[in-house]
């Protein structure tokens, strides 16, 4: 009798019960997957970013209207400007995100670049976006001439565009 | 006899699901997210132009701080009070010898002093900041960490006539 009760303890089997490990999980996941979508902007491989000591947390990507300044080939490592000639054609300055495409603007194409920018903010007031929410991001590379950064500045003026936000890192 | 005992263990099995892919397939999920959110790490300096900001044809009652940065990183406040040195070329920005040349203190000082002088003409601070063509774009975000530092956020940006 007794030897009959130990072989029925034997055929249990150990278990865990995962369903709450499992709540923890979605719940993570659902924080990441908000947080990566809020504060994602188009980014340029080919741009080394400044970095600065002062500088505050980019909270929110909606609104923004993002253009990339390259600096002259001979200032980027051997390996952004083999990366940078496959992108983009001999002579761009500066680069877009227009949905899935990039676009490359070379320096006197600044009329386009306006347009652009028009375009990008009819986009966002489409979208409901308050309009002291749009802004121009400018992601320029450290070694970028300021000329070329002035530049996309006073094509986003002309478009009426006066909120600024220069992308850094934070100086470590 | 067996049969019937048989019959009566059945109804004891609960039914179970396999978790253990649907748990790899989340913990993937999640690893890739943390590391997404982690590299997302682009901090902004924000500026607004003071032409449309201020709306009115009326010049500001108190005069705008005016910085000049050369193409070879000397900064200059209001004409020609030198406020930071020429950075050498060779250095990488990311290298502690670049951050120590970039030390922009006594323009910071400056600009406190400016933002405290708008305060008490219950104004607000305007800096003019205008930047040779040459300039690394990395130095004129010094000057506007400079500027964000002080609390600055009126900011005129030009370029300087060629050198």
């Amino acid at each position: 009798m007794a030897k009959k009760k130990a072989r029925a303890e034997d055929d249990t089997k150990a278990e865990l019960n995962m369903s709450s490990m499992m709540d923890a999980c979605f719940l993570l996941i659902i924080f990441f997957v908000v947080n990566a979508s809020q504060i994602t902007v188009a980014k340029d491989p080919c741009v080394k970013m400044p970095n600065a000591v002062t500088c505050s947390e980019m909270k929110e990507a909606k609104g923004c209207v993002v253009v990339n300044v390259f600096p002259d080939v001979e200032k980027m490592d051997e390996r952004t400007a083999t990366k940078f000639g496959e992108s983009y054609a001999p002579g761009t300055v500066w680069s877009v995100s227009d949905g899935a495409k990039t676009i490359g603007y070379q320096a006197q194409q600044t009329q386009d670049l306006t347009d652009f920018i028009t375009k990008q903010i009819e986009m966002w007031k489409a979208k409901n976006i308050d309009p002291n929410m749009i802004r121009l991001y400018v992601r320029g590379d450290q070694n970028a001439p300021w000329e070329r950064s002035a530049t996309v500045i006073r094509c986003a003026a002309a478009a009426g565009l006066s909120n600024v936000v220069f992308g850094t890192l934070p100086a470590r | 006899m067996a049969r019937r005992k048989q019959r009566e263990a059945e109804p004891e099995e609960e039914p179970q699901m396999n978790m253990s892919s649907m748990m790899d397939a989340c913990f993937l999920l999640l690893i890739y997210f943390i590391v997404a959110t982690s590299l997302v790490s682009e901090k902004r300096l924000s500026v607004s132009l003071p032409g449309n900001s201020t709306g009115s044809g009326t010049p500001p009652p108190l005069e705008p701080g005016r910085i000049k940065v050369e193409a070879s990183g000397a900064i200059y406040w209001n004409g020609d009070m030198p406020m930071g040195g020429a950075i050498n070329p060779g250095l990488d920005p990311r290298s502690p010898e670049y951050r120590e040349e970039r030390e922009l203190g006594e323009l910071v000082e400056a600009l406190k002093n400016l933002a405290e002088a708008a305060k008490a003409a219950d104004t607000n601070p305007i800096v003019m900041v205008e930047g040779a063509p040459a300039t690394p774009h990395q130095r004129i975000v010094d000057v506007m960490a400079a500027l964000s530092e002080a609390g600055i956020s009126t900011v005129g940006l030009n370029t300087a006539a060629q050198e």
